[in-house]
C-alpha cells in the first residue's frame, strides 16, 4: 500500500485535493435535477473519504513534523501563504470528518425532501471549511476557514431544523462569531509583533509559534482571545448555551457533524494553537484552575442536566458537554496518557456521538417525537435497531471493549497524579454517564410496550444499518485494539508536551502505548 | 507618450481631461434629451448615453495618468498623483453601476425624465474635482456642483413627498455643511496665507497650530464630517436614502462617500500631516462614535433601505478608523475598503431598487421572506453583499476589514481594533437577519412585486459586483496594489513638502 501511494506521489497532492474536490464536487450537484442531488453528494463524500484513507498507510507515525506539507503564496504582501500540512492530531481528525459525511449524507436521503441541492451543496462546503481548519498552517487561512465554516452550519440549523430552527441558527452565529472576531485581533496583534521581532511580515504557524513566547506583558491578553473562541466552540462551561438548542434544532446529519467534527475544533484548537503558543500563560496556577475547575463542572454538570431530560436529542446534546469536559482536563493535565485521551476521546466521542444522533435521527424520522416518554418496549418492535443503540450507549458510558473507556481511562490516569482531586470528581462522571444513559434506554427500549403507535415500527432498512454499522465497527475496533492509532498519534502527544513543558520527560508509556517507549526519544 | 506640462494653461486643461470630457458629453445629453425626452425609449438611449460618457472620461483617465509627468511641480490646483486616479476610477465605477441599476428602476417606477441621467453626469463631473482638488477652493466647485446636482436627484420622485423632503433635507443639510467648509477654509486660508492644500502643509510644518488654523481644520472636519455621514452629523442620511429614488441613494452612498473620503484625506495628509496630534483625537471621536452608533440604530431598523443608511453611517466609522493612524498604511487600508464598500453597497442598492415597490417608500425585512426560494440568484446575491458588508472571511468587505485592523494594529492602537470587531459582531445582528428572513421564512404570498425581477441591465451591474466582491474576496492583490499605489504616492506628496521646508 505504501508503495503504491508513493507510486502515485500521493503525499505531494493529497491535501490540495482534499480541500478542492468537495468545492468541485457541488458543481455536477447544482447541474443534477434535485432529485439527483444526493447521490451526487454521496459519490463526492465517499471519494473524499476513500482518497483520504490512504493518509492512514502513508502517514509517518515516527515523526511531529508536518507532513503532506504543501504551501504557495496567497497574499505576499501580508506574508499571508496558502499551506496545509498535517500531524499525528490533525490525521485523525481529518480521518473522521471525511468518514462521518458520507454516513451524515446518507442518514439525510428520506430526511431532507426539499431543496436537496442547495442542503448537499452546503454539506459539501461545509466538508472544504472542516478539513481546512483542521489542516491549515497559516493562521490567516485557518481563520478564513474557521468563519467559511459557519454560513453552511448556519443554514443547515436555520432552514432544515426543528420548530426553533431559526433562533437555534442565530444563537449558533453569533457565539461562534463573538468567540472568533477577537481571535481575529489577536492574531494580528502576534503577526506584527512577530514583524517587529523578526523583521519579516508572517502567518505561518512556525513563525507563531516562535514569536509567541516573546510577547510579553500582551501574552495574558492574547491567550484570553485564542481561548475565548475555542472554549465557546468546545463548548466549555459556561459557553454552553448554545449548544443544546443547534443541537436539538438541527436536522440529524447537522446534529451529526456538530457534534462528530464542529465541536472537536474547539478542542484541537486549544491543543494547536491556545496552549501551545502561550504555555506559561495556559498552565500558569490561576488559568489551570479555572479551566479544569469548568471541566469538571461541566463533567459533572453536563451528566446531571443529561439525567433530567424529557429530549433524547437534548439528552445526547448534553452528554456532550459532559465528554468534552474529560478532554479539556487531559488536554490540561498534559500528560502523555492524558492527551493520548484526550485525543482518543475526541475521536470516539465522534463516532459514538454521531451514532447516536444517527439512531435518534431513525427513531424520529418514524415517531416524529423524541420524547422519551413516548417510547418503551421497542427492544421487541425493533431488535436490531435496539441492539444498535445499547451498544451505542455502552461505548459512551465507556464500557471496556469499546472506545469510550480507552480515552476516559487514559484521561484519567494520565491526569491523577497533576489533579488528583479534579479528577476524582471527574470520575463521577463515567457513574453518571451510566446512570442517564442506562436509564434512557431503559425507558425507550426496555419497559413495558405501553404505546400503541410504538408497535409496527419498521426495524432498520439496509440503508439505515449501513450509516450505523461502520461507526459501530470503529467503536469496538478503537475499544479493542487502539494500539495503531495510539502509535500514529504519539509523536505529536509528545511534542504537544514538549512544547508546553519544556524539559518533561515524557518516556515511561502504559502498557498500552508499549511500542511508543521502545522508540528513542 | 506626450508628457504635458501640467503648469501651463493647455497643460491644466489636459490635466482635467477626465472632467472636462465628461462635462462636454453631459452638455451633448442634455441638449438630446432637450429633443428627446418623451417615453421610455428616450430615457433608456439617454442612461446608455450617460454611461458611454462615463467610459469616455475613463479613458481620459487612462491617459492622464499614463502621461503625466513623473513630478509635476507642488503649487498645481490639480493633483497629478495615483490617489487621485484611484478615487476617480472608483468614482466612475459605482456611478456606471447606479446608472445601470437606474435604467429598470426610473421606468418602474414611471420617473422617466430623462433629465435624470444628466444630473448623475453632473454630479460625478463634481466629484472628480473633489478627487482631483489640490486646492481648497476647487475642492470646494467640486462640492457645490456636486451637491445641488445631488439635491434635485434626490428629490426627483415628485409624485412623493418623502422624496420631495429628502431632496429638501439633503438641500438644508447641505447648505449648512457647505457653510461650515467655507468657514473651514477661510479661517485656514487666515492662518497660512494660501488655499493651495499642499503649501498648507508646507505653511503649517511640524509647527503647533495657531488656534484660527485648528479652527479651521475643525470646520473643514464638521463640513466633511456631513457629506460622509458621520455621527453626530448623520442625522439626513437616514431620511434623504429612504426618500431618494434607490439607485440615487446607492449613488451617494458609494460614489458621494468615495470623494468624501479621498479629499478628506487628502487635505489631512497633505495639509495637517504634521499635526496629526490634533486632528487624531477628532477623527477618533467621529469614529467611535459612527460605529457605535451607526451599528446599534440599524439594528431596530425594519426597512431595509434605512438599516443600509445607517450601516453606511457604520462604514463611515470604519473608514475613519482607517484614517486614523495617519500612515501611509492606514491610507491604503482606507482606498481599498472604499472599493469594498463602494462594489458592495452598489450592487446591495441595485438588488434593493429591484424589490421595491410601486409607489412605496419602503422595502421591509418582512417583505423579502422566501426570496430564496422565488427568486435563488437574487436572494444568492444580495447574501453575498450582507455577508460582505458585514467583513465575512471570502468577501472583499472582509479583506478591507482585515486591512483597517492591520494598520490599527501597526500603530500600536488595539483599542480601536477592538471597537471595530465588537462592533462588527453587533452588525451580524442586523445582516444576517436578511439572510436568513430569504432563506427560512416561508413566502408570504403574493409575492407580485419579485415577480419582474431585475432588469437586465441593473442585472449586469448586479453581476458584476456580485462578482468582484467573491473573486477580491479570495484574490484581493492586484486592487491591493493599486491601493498601496495611490497611497504611497500621497506619502510622496507628503514628502516632498517635508524635504522643501
Amino acid at each position: 500500500m505504501t508503495d503504491f501511494l508513493a507510486a502515485i506521489y500521493y503525499e505531494r497532492w493529497i491535501l490540495n485535493a482534499l480541500i478542492v474536490l468537495p468545492l468541485v464536487g457541488v458543481v455536477p450537484l447544482l447541474l443534477a435535477p434535485a432529485a439527483r442531488a444526493r447521490q451526487v453528494a454521496l459519490v463526492v463524500t465517499i471519494l473524499e473519504f476513500v482518497l483520504s484513507l490512504g493518509l492512514w498507510w502513508a502517514f509517518d507515525s515516527s515523526t511531529a513534523v508536518m507532513q503532506f506539507a504543501v504551501e504557495g503564496a496567497w497574499l505576499p504582501q501580508w506574508g499571508i501563504k496558502y499551506a496545509l500540512g498535517l500531524d499525528g492530531i490533525s490525521l485523525f481528525m481529518v480521518l473522521l470528518t471525511t468518514g462521518i459525511m458520507p454516513l451524515a449524507v446518507l442518514s439525510s436521503f428520506h430526511y431532507i425532501t426539499h431543496r436537496e441541492r442547495l442542503y448537499y451543496g452546503l454539506l459539501l462546503t461545509l466538508l472544504t471549511g472542516m478539513l481546512g481548519v483542521f489542516l491549515s498552517l497559516d493562521m490567516f487561512l485557518f481563520y478564513v476557514f474557521w468563519e467559511v465554516m459557519l454560513i453552511p452550519m448556519y443554514f443547515i440549523i436555520g432552514i432544515w431544523g426543528g420548530k426553533n430552527r431559526i433562533y437555534a441558527a442565530v444563537k449558533f452565529f453569533i457565539y461562534t462569531m463573538a468567540g472568533s472576531l477577537l481571535m481575529l485581533v489577536a492574531i494580528l496583534v502576534m503577526m506584527f509583533e512577530g514583524y517587529r521581532i523578526g523583521g519579516v511580515p508572517s502567518f505561518a504557524y512556525d513563525a507563531f509559534l516562535t514569536y509567541a513566547p516573546q510577547m510579553g506583558a500582551l501574552a495574558p491578553w492574547l491567550f484570553l482571545a485564542f481561548a475565548l473562541a475555542f472554549a465557546i466552540k468546545v463548548p466549555m462551561f459556561p459557553f454552553h448555551t448554545w449548544l443544546p438548542d443547534a443541537h436539538v434544532e438541527a436536522p440529524t446529519a447537522g446534529s451529526v457533524i456538530l457534534a462528530s467534527v464542529l465541536l472537536k475544533m474547539g478542542t484541537y484548537g486549544f491543543l494547536r494553537f491556545a496552549v501551545p503558543f502561550f504555555p506559561d500563560v495556559a498552565l500558569s496556577p490561576l488559568v489551570t484552575s479555572i479551566v479544569v475547575g469548568s471541566a469538571v463542572i461541566g463533567i459533572v454538570y453536563g451528566a446531571l442536566v443529561a439525567l433530567v431530560q424529557p429530549d433524547v436529542k437534548k439528552l445526547v446534546a448534553y452528554s456532550s458537554v459532559s465528554h468534552l469536559g474529560f478532554v479539556m482536563l487531559g488536554i490540561w493535565a498534559a500528560t502523555l496518557q492524558s492527551v493520548q485521551g484526550a485525543l482518543l476521546i475526541m475521536i470516539g466521542h465522534g463516532l459514538s456521538t454521531g451514532a447516536l444522533f444517527l439512531l435518534i435521527g431513525m427513531l424520529y424520522e418514524r415517531r416524529h417525537t423524541r420524547e422519551i416518554a413516548a417510547f418503551g418496549g421497542l427492544a421487541r418492535v425493533i431488535p436490531i435497531f435496539s441492539l444498535l443503540l445499547v451498544v451505542t450507549s455502552l461505548a459512551s458510558i465507556g464500557l471496556p471493549g469499546l472506545n469510550g473507556f480507552v480515552g476516559e481511562f487514559l484521561v484519567l490516569l494520565g491526569s491523577f497524579e497533576r489533579f488528583p482531586w479534579a479528577t476524582g470528581i471527574a470520575t463521577t462522571g463515567v457513574i453518571f454517564a451510566a446512570a442517564y444513559l442506562l436509564w434512557a434506554l431503559q425507558r425507550i427500549i426496555f419497559n413495558r410496550l405501553d404505546q400503541p403507535e410504538n408497535a409496527h415500527l419498521a426495524d432498520l432498512s439496509a440503508r439505515e444499518l449501513w450509516v450505523v454499522l461502520p461507526l459501530v465497527a470503529g467503536m469496538v475496533w478503537l475499544g479493542l485494539y487502539p494500539r495503531p492509532v495510539l502509535d500514529r498519534m504519539d509523536a505529536a502527544a509528545r511534542h504537544y508536551i514538549q512544547l508546553v513543558q519544556p524539559g518533561k520527560d515524557t518516556a515511561p508509556a502504559t502498557a498500552l502505548n508499549r511500542s511508543g517507549a521502545e522508540r528513542p526519544q | 507618450m506626450i508628457a504635458f506640462d501640467p503648469s501651463t494653461p493647455v497643460g491644466t486643461a489636459l490635466a482635467l481631461l477626465p472632467e472636462v470630457v465628461l462635462s462636454a458629453a453631459s452638455l451633448v445629453v442634455l441638449l438630446v434629451v432637450a429633443w428627446k425626452h418623451q417615453g421610455p425609449a428616450d430615457s433608456r438611449r439617454a442612461g446608455w448615453l450617460a454611461l458611454a460618457s462615463l467610459g469616455l472620461s475613463a479613458l481620459a483617465l487612462g491617459w492622464v495618468s499614463a502621461n503625466a509627468p513623473e513630478e509635476p511641480g507642488l503649487g498645481l490646483m490639480v493633483a497629478l498623483d495615483g490617489f487621485r486616479y484611484f478615487g476617480s476610477a472608483l468614482i466612475l465605477l459605482v456611478s456606471a453601476g447606479a446608472v445601470l441599476a437606474s435604467l429598470g428602476y426610473l421606468e418602474r417606477e414611471r420617473l422617466v425624465a430623462p433629465e435624470y441621467y444628466v444630473l448623475v453626469l453632473l454630479a460625478v463631473v463634481g466629484l472628480l474635482f473633489m478627487v482631483n482638488a489640490q486646492d481648497l477652493i476647487v475642492l470646494f466647485l467640486g462640492l457645490e456642483t456636486m451637491s445641488v446636482a445631488v439635491y434635485v436627484l434626490a428629490g426627483y420622485n415628485r409624485a412623493s413627498t418623502y422624496s420631495a423632503e429628502a431632496g429638501l433635507k439633503y438641500f438644508l443639510i447641505g447648505a449648512f455643511a457647505s457653510g461650515f467648509l467655507l468657514y473651514g477654509i477661510a479661517l485656514v486660508y487666515g492662518a497660512s496665507g494660501t488655499t493651495n492644500i499642499v503649501q498648507i502643509g508646507a505653511q503649517f510644518g511640524e509647527a503647533e497650530l495657531s488656534l484660527m488654523a485648528k479652527l479651521g481644520l475643525g470646520m473643514l472636519v464638521i463640513g466633511f464630517g456631513f457629506k460622509v455621514a458621520a455621527v453626530p452629523f448623520h442625522m439626513w442620511a437616514p431620511d434623504v436614502y429612504d426618500g431618494a429614488p434607490t439607485p440615487v441613494a446607492g449613488f451617494m452612498a458609494t460614489a458621494v462617500k468615495t470623494a468624501g473620503f479621498i479629499a478628506l484625506g487628502r487635505v489631512l495628509y497633505t495639509s495637517f500631516q504634521g499635526s496629526v496630534l490634533v486632528w487624531q483625537p477628532i477623527i477618533f471621536a467621529l469614529a467611535a462614535a459612527s460605529m457605535v452608533l451607526g451599528n446599534l440604530v440599524a439594528l431596530a431598523q425594519k426597512s431595509l433601505k434605512r438599516m443600509l443608511a445607517y450601516s453606511s453611517v457604520a462604514h463611515a466609522g470604519y473608514l475613519l478608523c482607517a484614517l486614523w493612524p495617519g500612515t501611509p498604511l492606514g491610507m491604503s487600508s482606507l482606498t481599498f475598503y472604499l472599493v469594498g464598500y463602494g462594489v458592495t453597497s452598489i450592487a446591495a442598492f441595485a438588488l434593493l431598487g429591484a424589490v421595491g415597490r410601486d409607489g412605496e417608500r419602503d422595502v421591509t425585512l418582512a417583505e423579502i421572506a422566501g426570496l430564496a426560494e422565488t427568486r435563488p440568484w437574487m436572494a444568492f446575491a444580495l447574501s453575498v453583499c450582507m455577508l460582505s458588508l458585514l467583513g465575512f472571511p471570502g468577501t472583499i468587505g472582509f479583506i478591507g476589514k482585515w486591512y483597517i485592523l492591520s494598520a490599527l494594529v501597526a500603530s500600536k492602537f488595539p483599542l480601536l481594533a477592538v471597537l471595530v470587531v465588537l462592533t462588527s459582531l453587533v452588525s451580524a445582528g442586523y445582516y444576517m437577519p436578511v439572510l436568513m428572513t430569504m432563506y427560512m421564512r416561508p413566502s408570504r404570498a403574493p409575492m407580485v412585486f419579485f415577480d419582474r425581477g431585475l432588469a437586465g441591465s441593473a442585472r449586469l451591474a448586479v453581476a458584476v459586483g456580485v462578482l468582484a466582491v467573491l473573486a477580491l474576496g479570495v484574490w484581493p492583490g492586484p486592487v491591493l496594489q493599486l491601493a498601496n499605489h495611490a497611497a504611497e504616492s500621497l506619502a510622496q506628496t507628503a514628502g516632498q513638502i517635508v524635504a522643501r521646508r
